[in-house]
């Protein structure tokens, strides 16, 4: 069943899902890809917006058609309609908003309803933001659901083809697969403070070693 | 298709094939659809005869919303048609069977059924168990249909699970008030059943459908936490699970099923006494042999995570459980269990949800205490060593990244100590509760680790080195000294050996290190001093290729030298031969153009040797050849560099810059070793050359006066020789002064202020007459260079400048509050001093009274009660000082001892502003005791009634004055403060 009727191309492309609450980056960070067009202030996606982000690999080129879906309740559209025949996705937090993440297992649960077992990555989006709220070891979903999880920063680039080389290797089943060519990105907005980075990756390694909190704690509240 | 279908079509279709007009038509139609009050039924009967698959996907969803948004407010038969249908469908009937077009909906793809269960548990939701209580006992005769209907029913449970009950997701309380009804109501009326079907249909199916049972196992493993456990753990459904794990042959899928099950019963939350009989009744060491099948499977990762889990149980069984109630047989099935789970952790991917240093350690804790360990506990106490030495052993893939330190290396470096701290809390609680185990372990760590092959060895050796470093952590002094136990052995190995991969960066360190930790030990068994010797002074330490390692040998070796000085007196001599060419380099080397800054300079070296040859048990002859050897090449260095620098142009001249600082450094750090009573007192001749060594080196001010990192290192020296020449600095300081006042920037003035900071400290009114001579000329700069008032940071000034200014007027206050307090205050007056009196008290007051940093405010108020008691006379008596009794008690005591402190800014819960009130309170004792009436009649008379204080309450206050008790002059002057703010309001301001 071909739903939806994508124009086709002559090599491998993918459906992808964006989803996440509303605000917390999802247009911008399929926007840093300058086959997308460029966009800097918010307007809220209303239903979904798809963008065909090309990629391309030792493999060959691929496609990703990324449905970039409405955050926010009131502009859903089709809501998890769009989700049909989804082949891999994408949960956006923000992590200078605990309730972004707060809601990552109610938008992991509809997603799967939808798209049983396709590959997930989960993103932290606005790293590159001084006063975060979630601290890279407080991210512990990913474990509890096999996700990957990459802490990202649409407007500065940072980790900007992580996620989508996880997915593409995924769906081709090569853990060897990568990128032989940088897509175009859009110039970073601001600079992101590598040294302040690479201590929250050290954190989130670290993390990775410890145990998950028990359901009923609330790390947030 | 009919006009909703194909609308439902398009507004599903983004391909950008459709037309923008026509999809906005659709869109609006199917919304208008939505809202037509006959919703519901028309999607029941599409869902009944349409088989596209979007306008099946939306009728659900449609009927989805409009049951959530608007059940209350339908009619009951519409509610009672929904509920049929929906079920129908679920349950796999149609309404015609023979009717070819009739649809199902559970042959078609999962998504549709997910989204079916979706709105069956809506109606859960609001019927279950009041309106619609059969909805589960309807379900069961149902599932004798097959594997379809049996499929739907546990989507439906998984969807109950995941919308309603899971506390994965944020829940409001309403829901939780809703799930907590549903989960009483089934447990009063179906659980039992829907388990027996649950054991029926895995029974039946577990050939021919695997995958089924599967999924049947999935949702009993959602719903084990809130049902009566005994459903499950009795001897059918067990030995079922059991043998669904074991039977080699089926799916893993299958196997894993089950195991996740039995995890789930393992980790129910029960009381300690019934969990153990429950986990005992398990016989879980029937599956111990499944985690040690080839592979990754999905059974092994299963069993695994039961067994870790199970463990985890168990030991807190174990913990909790008194000795009667069954302690005993909980430490049993641990160390049944323990081997497993040291095989999981080494071989297996560890379940997420354990950590295993959390449960180590508690393992761990329950030997805390016990006189002796037994056999098994041994054994487990070697496997954990074991688990830890994998565990912190980095990867091969990142040797050479982490030899030369690039970025990968170092993230790879900052993950590892972050990662290693827990392990190593672990390994020295294990280092306590069993000592000999640990050292011997270690010891067979670094003998293996020597031998191991080349593409290991490098982290096999660093990770032993660790060990054994950290263990230092936990040995107290005495074991350290005396060699308790296996160090006795372990030491003198560590001395004597030269791994083959000593070059790699980390491994060098690590050794040196760990040497260093166990310095004690060679102090206490002096025969190993040449060996440590050796380590510090050969290719392993100061001689390593890698410069990063040879610093951190030399400033290693010097901690060394400090602690064994006494005992290396006959080794002087070979040490000094050994370290001539690191001597020779150091100063060769530029140090500006050095890729390495901060403390590990190199210069430790120096300090070293003069720390040794420094001793008074140095011979005077030799320690006058040694020493002379030393500082004579590196002044005959400085001379020429300076000679050259006459004669050549300003470029040629830059090239000896960097040498000649690195001169000082040497020099500077090589005189650390020598006290001002060896120098001064016993043996003049060798404080006469550093008396010659401070000559050529002030010589640098004069050639290069506008260097300023040459500037800031023969300052410091400067300070050095302050220390250890005393008194005898004296003849040099004219000449330092004069040339380091020729600088006047602020950062400049700054170090000048500080050495005289030190001087005065240190020799008092001995520094009188060069004072005498300074201060007028440092005023005038000062009060040339800062602001009169606040120095202030607004936009469009830079900041670095701003900083820098601070620093000089924070050094400048305490540069007079020095003065004052070592008795030099009459400087002040000296003639020379000029007009720079009146500036710097109006300099002082300003500050007293407004300075943002309290202790400036302090100090400077020290300041002002010192100068009161200096200066202050009796009213009726000549003054001292023209003007400063009128000025003190008309500014000072008002403004900084009232106004400043009513100011609502002056916060008495802060404590540095409380001493700071103190100093004020103190103040106006001195005052009062040096101008007695005088100051009341301003103080009381003027300052009070200004501010209309109660007559009362000024009385109050001069009778506490007159008191011999400082401590209730405070607490009195503080509530009147408080009375006169709140009567105050807040309204005036006094300034």
């Amino acid at each position: 069943m071909a739903l939806p009727n994508q124009q086709t191309v002559d090599y491998p492309s993918f459906k992808l899902v964006i989803v996440g609450d509303g605000g917390t980056g999802k247009t911008t960070f399929v926007k840093r890809h300058l086959t997308g067009e460029f966009e800097k202030k918010y307007e809220p996606t209303i239903g979904v917006e798809v963008h065909p982000l090309d990629f391309f690999t030792n493999c060959g080129k691929i496609r990703f058609y990324c449905w970039d879906t409405a955050g926010q309740e009131k502009f859903g559209g089709l809501r998890d309609g769009y989700y049909i025949h989804g082949q891999c996705a994408i949960i956006m937090f923000d992590v200078t908003a605990r309730l972004t993440y707060k809601n990552v297992p109610t938008w992991h649960r509809d997603l799967c309803r939808v798209c049983e077992n396709i590959p997930i990555v989960l993103c932290g989006n606005k790293v590159d933001v001084k006063n975060r709220q979630v601290k890279a070891k407080q991210v512990t979903f990913h474990r509890k659901k096999n996700l990957q999880y990459y802490e990202i920063s649409a407007k500065s680039n940072y980790n900007f083809e992580k996620p989508f080389l996880y997915l593409a290797r995924k769906l081709a089943g090569d853990p060897n697969l990568h990128f032989v060519e940088s897509p175009a990105l859009a110039p970073p907005e601001v600079q992101i403070d590598l040294a302040a980075q690479q201590q929250h990756e050290a954190e989130l390694a670290a993390a990775a070693s410890q145990p998950l909190p028990d359901d009923d704690d609330e790390a947030f509240d | 298709m009919d006009d909703l279908e194909k609308a439902i079509v398009i507004s599903f279709d983004e391909s950008g094939a459709v037309d923008s007009v026509l999809k906005s038509q659709a869109v609006a139609f199917v919304q208008q659809i939505k809202e037509t009050p006959s919703v519901c039924s028309i999607c029941i009967e599409k869902l009944c005869f349409c088989k596209l698959v979007q306008v099946q996907f939306w009728c659900l969803q449609c009927l989805h919303e409009v049951l959530r948004a608007k059940y209350l407010s339908m009619m009951p038969g519409e509610k009672s048609f929904i509920r049929k249908s929906v079920f129908g469908m679920a349950c796999y009937e149609s309404l015609n069977a023979n009717d070819t077009n009739c649809v199902r909906l559970l042959d078609g793809p999962a998504f549709i059924k997910n989204k079916l269960a979706q709105v069956v548990v809506t109606l859960i939701y609001f019927e279950y168990p009041l309106i619609w209580p059969s909805v589960f006992v309807d379900f069961l005769p149902n599932l004798s249909k097959g594997a379809a209907v049996i499929d739907m029913f546990s989507r439906v449970l998984n969807a109950l699970d995941d919308e309603l009950i899971s506390l994965d997701y944020p829940r409001t309380g309403d829901e939780l008030a809703v799930a907590g009804r549903i989960k009483d109501a089934m447990r009063a009326q179906c659980v039992p059943q829907i388990v027996g079907a649950w054991y029926d249909i895995v029974l039946m199916y577990r050939n021919s459908d695997p995958e089924l049972c599967a999924s049947v196992l999935d949702s009993m493993r959602r719903y084990i936490s809130w049902i009566d456990i005994g459903l499950i753990v009795n001897d059918a459904f067990t030995h079922l699970l059991f043998e669904l794990m074991l039977v080699d042959g089926l799916p893993d899928q299958l196997r894993a099923a089950a195991a996740g099950v039995v995890l789930a019963v393992v980790s129910k939350r029960m009381d300690p006494k019934p969990k153990l009989a429950l986990l005992q009744s398990l016989q879980m060491n029937r599956v111990f042999r499944l985690v040690a099948r080839d592979g990754d499977s999905e059974l092994v990762s299963s069993v695994a995570s039961l067994l870790t889990g199970y463990a985890t149980e168990v030991l807190e069984c174990s913990n909790s459980l008194s000795l009667e109630d069954g302690k005993g047989v909980s430490l049993e099935l641990l160390n049944e269990v323990l081997t497993s789970v040291f095989y999981v952790m080494q071989n297996c991917e560890v379940d997420s949800a354990f950590s295993i240093v959390q449960f180590l350690s508690v393992y761990v804790g329950t030997m805390k205490g016990l006189s002796t360990l037994t056999e098994t506990q041994l054994l487990h106490v070697g496997q954990i060593l074991e688990v830890i030495r994998a565990q912190i052993q980095f990867d091969p893939m990142y040797r050479s990244n982490l030899d030369v330190l690039d970025k990968i290396g170092r993230e790879e470096e900052d993950r590892m100590v972050e990662f290693r701290k827990d392990l190593f809390v672990l390994l020295r609680n294990i280092g306590r509760v069993a000592p000999d185990v640990t050292q011997m372990f270690i010891r067979n760590s670094l003998a293996s680790a020597v031998s191991s092959s080349e593409d290991r060895n490098v982290e096999e050796v660093e990770a032993a080195l660790s060990l054994f470093y950290e263990l230092g952590e936990s040995l107290s002094d005495d074991a350290m000294r005396n060699g308790s136990g296996l160090l006795q052995e372990l030491v003198p190995m560590l001395l004597s050996t030269k791994f083959p991969c000593h070059s790699n960066r980390l491994v060098a360190l690590v050794y040196l290190d760990t040497i260093n930790r166990y310095m004690k030990f060679v102090l206490e068994n002096t025969q190993y001093i040449p060996m440590a010797l050796c380590a510090f002074l050969d290719e392993r330490g100061i001689h390593h290729p890698n410069a990063n390692v040879s610093r951190r040998a030399s400033y290693l070796f010097m901690r060394g030298v400090k602690l064994l000085k006494a005992k290396l007196v006959p080794y002087i001599e070979t040490i000094l031969q050994s370290l001539q060419d690191t001597v020779a380099q150091f100063t060769k080397m530029d140090s500006v153009s050095k890729e390495f800054s901060g403390s590990e300079d190199g210069s430790h070296v120096f300090e070293a040797i003069g720390l040794l040859i420094g001793m008074e048990d140095v011979p005077l002859e030799k320690q006058s050849d040694y020493l002379s050897a030393m500082l004579t090449p590196l002044c005959r260095q400085v001379e020429v560099a300076l000679v050259n620098a006459k004669s050549q142009n300003h470029e040629g001249s830059l090239a000896h810059i960097g040498n000649i600082q690195q001169i000082i450094v040497a020099i500077n750090a090589l005189s650390k070793g020598f006290s001002q009573k060896l120098v001064i007192t016993s043996r003049p001749a060798i404080g006469l050359m550093f008396k010659q060594t401070l000559d050529i080196l002030l010589e640098i001010l004069v050639v290069f006066p506008k260097i300023e990192s040459l500037r800031c290192k023969v300052t410091s020296f400067i300070h050095r020789m302050v220390e250890t020449l005393g008194t005898s600095v004296f003849p040099y300081l004219p000449k330092a002064l004069e040339h380091l006042l020729t600088e006047s920037e602020p950062k400049e003035l700054v170090g000048f202020l500080v050495l005289l900071n030190q001087l005065i400290c240190k020799f008092g009114v001995g520094v009188h007459d060069i004072l005498e001579e300074v201060y007028p000329i440092i005023a005038s700069r000062v009060f040339n260079i800062l602001p009169n008032n606040d120095i202030l940071s607004g936009p469009g000034s830079c900041t670095e400048e701003i900083r820098e200014l601070q620093e000089l007027q924070r050094t400048f206050f305490i540069f007079l509050n020095v003065i004052a307090t070592h008795n030099l205050s009459s400087v002040f007056l000296s003639p020379k001093s000029g007009g720079s009196l009146e500036l710097m008290m109006q300099f002082l007051l300003h500050a007293c009274c407004n300075h943002k940093d309290i202790l400036i405010r302090k100090a400077c108020i020290q300041i002002f009660v010192r100068l009161i008691k200096d200066w202050g006379t009796d009213p009726n008596g000549e003054e001292k000082v023209p003007g400063f009794r009128s000025f003190i008690v008309g500014a000072f005591a008002t403004n900084c001892c009232l106004y400043s402190v009513l100011d609502k800014s002056f916060e008495f819960r802060d404590a540095n502003t409380l001493v700071l009130f103190g100093e004020i309170v103190m103040a106006q004792k001195v005052m009062y005791e040096k101008f007695g009436n005088l100051f009341l009649l301003h103080f009381v008379s003027k300052g009070f009634s200004n501010i209309h204080c109660p007559q009362d309450l000024a009385e109050q206050y001069c009778q506490k004055l007159q008191e011999n008790d400082i401590k209730a002059l405070k607490s009195f002057y503080q509530s009147l403060i408080e009375k006169l703010r709140l009567q105050q309001n807040g309204s005036l301001v006094f300034r």
